[in-house]
């Protein structure tokens, strides 16, 4: 399966999807105009990678430093997702990494770790 | 006695759990919305607070950058001024009167507000004549003379290498405020509107406030005398616009004097 590489922008975080290594990786700010649409490619990706793609066990780590509210709602779907490949039976490990200055991106690391207490939600700090 | 169970339960069960399944996920997403929403609203106000305190101090380097930039012209504008043996309230005086002049001639309230800073730089120069001219308790001989009207173009050169417009406007005060509407002036001998609006009105600043000052070498003038002498000299030495608005708001500039005199 081919990688798929995201490079930064002002208002799009970096994005690493790297099916030989099990790893995704979301790195920087995510206020794009269209959230949805923005993230679309990455979403199939991470479809197609679990039909069989993928590793035993696989890596996601978030490091969002600033985020519009539909980039909070899109990650909502993502994890919704997550949850039914962890229900599945994938191995799947998060990590919601984030710097201890930033309260904002904590306070949205455990809104998410308390609505997905399934999956294995690891908060970080940087 | 067997019971046949009407077919379209089951469907309806069907349905019923299809629906619990659907009305579980809106809620869920409501729920999440509605968080999302919280959370949203929250980050915005510290946001907009964190603006707020971000701007203020923009805002007080801003002033602090302003207030330096001042201070240090004054101070430049008194370094010359006791090289020429005037007293502080000279400097804050001649500031003032060339503000008035500057409003009713009509330049702008910026422009006069710069004026006001700029004009008391008008004999800097001086800090590069030596003590012996300087400090002469008689008249000048003509070599001396020389020396000492060299202030002019000194000041000029001291103040034009700067970029800052504020600078440049006090280079240009130092080196017109001694040129006169005939001609006759120096260090260029322009005259009429060849001088600049900044030289032009400082000259009257300057003259009119030296001559109702008392100096080592020489008593203040009266006003009776200071105004007859300002009349004879409307279009000789200075502009007749701006001796036209002096007169005209001679209340004006009394007032400034009254409240700035000398200790």
């Amino acid at each position: 399966m081919e990688n798929l590489t995201i490079d930064e922008t002002k208002y799009t975080p970096n994005i690493v999807l790297d099916a030989q290594k099990g790893l995704i990786e979301i790195k920087g700010k995510s206020y794009p105009e269209n959230t949805f649409e923005f993230y679309k490619p990455m979403i199939d990706w991470v479809e197609e990678y679990f039909k069989g793609h993928e590793l035993p066990k696989t890596i996601i780590n978030f490091e969002i430093i600033y985020f519009n509210s539909s980039s909070s709602k899109l990650f909502f779907d993502f994890f919704d997702l997550i949850e039914e490949m962890s229900n599945e039976g994938k191995y799947i490990e998060i990590n919601w990494i984030y710097d201890k200055d930033n309260d904002s991106a904590l306070e949205a690391g455990e809104d998410f770790k308390e609505d997905f207490e399934k999956l294995n939600f690891v908060l970080s700090e940087k | 006695m067997e019971v046949f169970e009407n077919k379209l339960i089951a469907e309806i069960e069907e349905l019923q759990e299809k629906f619990t399944k659907t009305t579980q996920k809106l809620i869920k997403d409501v729920r999440r919305q509605d968080k999302i929403m919280i959370r949203s609203d929250k980050r915005q106000q510290k946001e907009y607070d964190e603006l707020q305190v971000k701007l203020a101090e923009v805002e007080a380097l801003q002033k602090e950058i302003e207030d330096t930039q001042k201070e240090v012209v004054f101070t430049m504008g008194a370094i010359g001024e006791s090289r020429s043996k005037e007293t502080g309230n000279h400097v804050k005086r001649v500031a003032e009167y060339s503000k008035i002049l500057a409003l009713h001639y009509g330049l702008s309230q910026k422009e006069a507000e710069m004026l006001k800073q700029a004009s008391p730089m008008h004999d800097i120069g001086k800090v590069a004549i030596p003590d012996a001219v300087l400090n002469k308790p008689a008249r000048f001989n003509e070599e001396e003379r020389k020396i000492m009207d060299t202030h002019a173009r000194l000041g000029y050169e001291m103040l034009n290498t700067s970029n800052r417009p504020l600078l440049k406007m006090a280079s240009t005060v130092a080196y017109e405020h001694h040129e006169k509407w005939n001609g006759k002036g120096y260090p260029r001998g322009l005259s009429g509107e060849d001088i600049h609006i900044y030289g032009r009105i400082t000259a009257l600043a300057d003259v009119f406030d030296a001559l109702g000052s008392n100096r080592v070498y020489k008593k203040a003038w009266d006003d009776d005398r200071i105004l007859k002498m300002f009349k004879e000299e409307r279009g000789e030495h200075f502009d007749p616009n701006l001796i036209d608005i002096f007169f005209d708001n001679l209340d004006e500039f009394l007032s400034v004097r009254d409240s700035l005199k000398d200790i």
